[in-house]
């Protein structure tokens, strides 16, 4: 087939005049069984590269892609052309993905998205039996590299497929965020001859602006101010889940029409936040970087950063999203100094644990065959550190991930070879390097596209005027009374919610006072509790009760229960009788540990945190209990595994809803 | 890992075979001349072969249109079986070929042109190249029988050799635990598939990892157990020993109620056939088994501890077995 052929072709298809001369080059490699490394800007149009050949092949073509969101994104344009095309993936039931699989066996299917971990799935692998497969793409290929930004274990296995398919069936990787050195490693990785075709990466449609603060207050003020100005809808970029909370309710505050996004969300929730953003339903969506990367939306008009991204390519992925149409797209970088170093820094630091964890899980591996749960309760390690060895033991070859009928087990790879720790020096360090980059861009006084697209590897000599430092004005942050004021306020009455409901339980969703170590509040509670200070001070007692108010109004309850403590006396206790007191809510001293128990702090992780206390309580006379609404209250929550497990024990006693309370929650857990 | 391992996966389980119905297809025998054609004398790889044209198959390899056809449908699935390899592989579970280093030498000489194409293996594939021994025995086997293969069990693992065995009940499983209770090395041939053989690997995790046990099968991956892969796996049994002792061959009762040789008699009289020596433990007189008879047939006659019973003065001859 040649150009002219195919672009008939795409028009009638894809409703597109023509192809752009890279795009050409690329899907006439592909149509000739070729295998090719695409490398282009954000918003090039790498998507039709495989999109195009797959609508002419016979068969069926497969896509890996990293992430859900992009996957229905995609689907959903192409079904819009009237193209067949199928996601699956783990949001969508079983059935729903089992009827996907069968169309594919039957060829009723042209594209098909998955997730690299589907080649673990049974159903799968004997569906790859039956189909015709035409093609493989990698889309977002950088995530096969551990030097990219964005490395997922699970690519490691796409590569291994990717080599061991038949010489002559096309494969196509494709990304806008490959360094030289990325590059190459996945051109040597996927090998057999691959071509790499790099264009330039320059996305002159932006306008970059850095703007330096002293507090986050400052960012939030300025923010809170003009964000309504910005033209059309746009993102702001925080750096962890909590602040896309703290951020959206802020706004909700001011009345800015907004909504957080994050992974913590659950499936339904985000699939409406994606279909709002595409009909410019909200100013501004406050989000993690868990929304992004090849997301395609035409018209985002501004992206924001709260909080400095881990390294430039990071970077210049989430700005990506912006002006995707090449109308001009406003591409603000908030920076504080004195403070927002330090969670990039915790992701290169505290993201790597120590050499001693690492050995505790080989250790374990070779004693027996266990699953993830098992391992992290004979290690006592928290999930999230687990997974990081894994990854590194999986990539080193140490360990291999197997399926045992439905529940995936860890296994010591024979002969293999010891940890190489040396690897994750050189990789910090090359992510320490990467940081300091980032912060090389807020300070360079020249073009910052420029920065962008040399880091990139991309040496243009364009000249760009489309920056703060080239020609468009400064953002200046200037602070007035009325706006401390304000946020002040805001401050006061924004109380976080206790996530704690479940299907067995009359527990309802609770509240607490503040967040534990973003505040006053934590360092006063520290006081009382571990340096003898003496009862939690009376502004705490004010702060629990204006939560209270704010969350249960004025509902009635029958009774407030505290929730025995392990150590720090009767804190809690005379805490609870004071609520009581001005609540006028009977007090029960009735709730009683049957068995000792341990701090939940030193357990690391969910699965031992909820054995703790699993069946450690006991209620001294049930009766009390039956259809009552009660208050339950605790001074500080992590898991809130001791809540919940008190919450299924007063149900079981008959009561009817019980209302949990905390002074504060901590900011643990997942970030992003 | 090996980038050729979908196209050795396609040749193998892919062309259609010869069978009384369809006398057209391809025996194994067939497989390995056109693997010895293109690989030992033309010394290309199978990739390259694959990527050859018709009129090169057909000029080059003398290969017939129907045998061209049925190759090209053959090559069609490669793809598909790279995403069953990659699942497979990433289990640990490695394909061997004919042509590799690992491929076990003794079941090549032994087998030679019914040689699998190939090996689905885990565990310590140096196990392949040790000496060998394979005791086989009915699944109901007397305790005399499980005596005798404990007995053979043990003086084989203290010469460090490997156990062959068929992971049936009886005397199957009794020479596997007696060779793991002493800490030998073992090689458990699999009457079904690799892939399906889950629980297995899970009993035999810590074995697999200290490089005590290999388990091997010759069948597509994911094969289920099957009467038929029981018998084909016995050949493969003795294929990979360089000695063969029997237990008990007692007769079994088939579906339609009748009585048959069972498979160790089988495999026994195919043995001797092939010119294998075959120890057999001498049965007492009151035992109700088939053993006698293959003594009688040609096999060695050995006592309960596996030394050699001379045929004509029933004295033990001290020096004869070398294991
Ligand atoms: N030849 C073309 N002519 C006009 N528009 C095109 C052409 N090719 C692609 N586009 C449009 O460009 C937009 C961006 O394409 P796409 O999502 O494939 O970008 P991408 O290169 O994958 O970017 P990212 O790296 O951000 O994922 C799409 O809306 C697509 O319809
Ligand atoms: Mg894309």
């Amino acid at each position: 087939m040649n150009r002219q052929q195919a672009e008939l072709l795409l028009q009638q298809n894809f409703k597109l005049p023509k192809f752009y001369d890279e795009q050409w080059k690329t899907i006439d490699r592909v149509l000739n069984g070729g295998r090719v490394l695409l490398i282009e800007k954000t918003g090039f149009g790498k998507s039709l590269c495989f999109q195009f050949p797959a609508t002419v092949f016979n068969g069926t073509t497969v896509i890996f892609s990293p992430l859900i969101a992009l996957m229905r994104d995609q689907e959903k344009k192409l079904q819009s052309l009237g193209i067949a095309a199928k996601c699956i993936n783990s949001e969508q039931t079983p059935e729903e993905n089992s009827q996907i699989i069968e169309e594919a066996k039957r060829g009723k299917i042209k594209i098909l998205y998955i997730a690299p971990e589907r080649q673990e799935n049974n159903e799968w692998i004997e569906a790859t039996r039956q189909m015709h497969l035409s093609m493989v793409v990698v889309d977002e290929a950088h995530c096969i590299s551990v030097w990219g930004h964005d490395f997922r274990p699970a690519f490691k296995r796409i590569i291994n497929l990717v080599k061991l398919l038949p010489k002559g069936l096309p494969v196509l990787a494709t990304t806008a965020t490959a360094t030289k050195r990325v590059e190459q490693d996945i051109a040597q990785q996927i090998g057999g001859g691959i071509t790499i075709l790099r264009g330039n990466l320059m996305r002159e449609n932006f306008k970059l602006f850095v703007a330096k603060v002293n507090s986050e207050d400052e960012k939030m003020i300025w923010l809170g101010k003009n964000i309504e100005k910005m033209p059309g809808s746009g993102v702001l970029y925080t750096g962890t889940r909590i602040d896309t909370e703290i951020y959206s309710k802020w706004f909700n505050y001011l009345n800015i029409n907004s909504t957080a996004y994050n992974a913590g969300l659950d499936a339904n929730s985000r699939i409406a936040i994606e279909n709002g953003l595409m009909k410019n339903q909200w100013k501004c969506i406050i989000s993690t970087n868990a929304l992004g990367m090849g997301i395609d939306k035409p018209d985002i008009r501004f992206i924001i950063h709260t909080q400095i991204p881990q390294s430039p390519i990071h970077y210049y992925q989430e700005i990506g999203r912006a002006g995707r149409d090449g109308e001009t797209a406003y591409i603000i970088l908030f920076y504080n100094p004195n403070e927002d170093k330090k969670l990039p820094e915790a992701f290169i630091e505290g993201g790597r644990p120590s050499i001693k964890k690492y050995e505790k899980v080989i250790e374990c591996i070779k004693t027996g065959l266990f699953s993830e749960r098992e391992i992290i309760k004979h290690t006592n390690l928290k999930q999230s550190q687990f997974r990081v060895i894994k990854a590194d033991l999986l990539e080193q070859g140490i360990i291999r991930e197997v399926n045992y009928s439905h529940s995936k087990k860890y296994e010591f790879v024979p002969n293999s070879q010891s940890l190489n720790t040396k690897a994750f020096e050189e990789l910090r360090a090359a992510k320490t390097k990467d940081l300091e980059q980032m912060i090389e861009y807020i300070d360079t006084t020249d073009s910052r596209m420029k920065f962008l697209c040399d880091y990139l590897g991309d040496n243009t000599n364009h000249v760009f005027t489309n920056c703060d430092n080239t020609g468009e004005k400064k953002i200046k942050v200037i602070v007035a009374d009325e706006w401390t004021a304000k946020l002040q306020e805001f401050r006061e009455n924004y109380f976080s919610e206790l996530v704690v409901e479940s299907r067995d339980s009359n527990i309802i969703n609770g509240v607490a006072a503040s967040y534990y170590g973003v505040s006053n509040v934590g360092d006063a509670i520290h006081r009382s509790k571990y340096e003898n200070g003496g009862d939690f001070p009376d502004f705490l007692l004010r702060l629990t009760l204006k939560a209270f108010r704010k969350k249960f109004g004025n509902e009635h309850f029958d009774l407030i229960l505290y929730i025995p403590p392990t150590k720090s006396g009767d804190l809690v206790k005379n805490f609870a009788e004071k609520l009581s007191q001005v609540l006028k809510i009977t007090i029960s001293h009735n709730l009683k540990k049957v068995r000792e128990t341990k701090e939940q702090k030193i357990f690391e992780n969910n699965y031992l945190k909820h054995e703790n206390v699993s069946n450690a309580f006991s209620y001294i006379s049930p009766s009390e209990i039956i259809g009552k609404k009660i208050l339950l209250f605790d001074d500080i929550c992590d898991s809130c595994a001791t809540i919940k497990e008190i919450g299924k024990l007063l149900t079981n006693l008959g009561a009817i809803k019980i209302a949990p309370i905390v002074i504060a929650k901590t900011v643990g857990g997942d970030l992003v | 890992m090996n980038k050729e391992t979908a196209y050795w996966m396609s040749l193998a389980h892919e062309l259609p075979a010869w069978s009384f119905s369809n006398q057209s297809g391809w025996k194994n025998e067939d497989k390995i001349n056109l693997i010895i054609q293109f690989y030992y004398e033309k010394k290309m790889t199978i990739e390259v072969f694959f990527s050859l044209s018709k009129e090169v198959w057909k000029t080059e390899f003398l290969l017939s249109e129907q045998r061209i056809a049925e190759l090209q449908t053959c090559k069609l699935t490669i793809a598909n079986y790279s995403f069953l390899a990659e699942n497979m592989e990433s289990s640990g579970i490695e394909a061997v070929p004919l042509i590799s280093q690992d491929y076990s030498k003794t079941l090549k000489e032994n087998l030679k042109k019914s040689a699998p194409i190939v090996l689905y293996i885990k565990g310590n594939k140096q196990i392949m190249s040790e000496e060998s021994v394979a005791i086989v025995g009915s699944r109901d086997a007397s305790d005399i029988a499980l005596q005798f293969t404990d007995n053979i069990a043990k003086s084989v693992s203290e010469k460090y050799k490997v156990i062959v065995s068929g992971f049936a009940k009886g005397v199957d499983k009794q020479a596997l635990d007696s060779s793991i209770a002493c800490r030998g090395q073992s090689i458990i041939v699999l009457p079904q598939g690799i892939m399906t053989f889950e629980s297995g690997f899970k009993t035999y995790y810590k074995q697999i990892i200290e490089g005590d046990v290999l388990v091997l099968s010759v069948f597509h991956p994911k094969a289920g157990w099957g009467k038929d892969l029981a018998m084909a796996r016995n050949s493969i049994i003795y294929g990979l020993a360089k000695e063969i002792y029997v237990a008990e061959a007692k007769p079994s009762i088939n579906r339609q109620g009748k009585e048959t040789k069972g498979g160790t008699w089988t495999g026994v009289v195919d043995g001797l056939k092939k010119g294998r020596t075959i120890y057999v433990r001498q049965p007492e007189n009151s035992e109700k088994n088939d053993n006698k008879i293959l003594i009688q047939k040609g096999a060695i006659a050995v006592d309960n501890k596996g030394n050699v019973i001379l045929k004509d003065s029933s004295k033990y001859v001290q020096k004869i077995f070398s294991f």
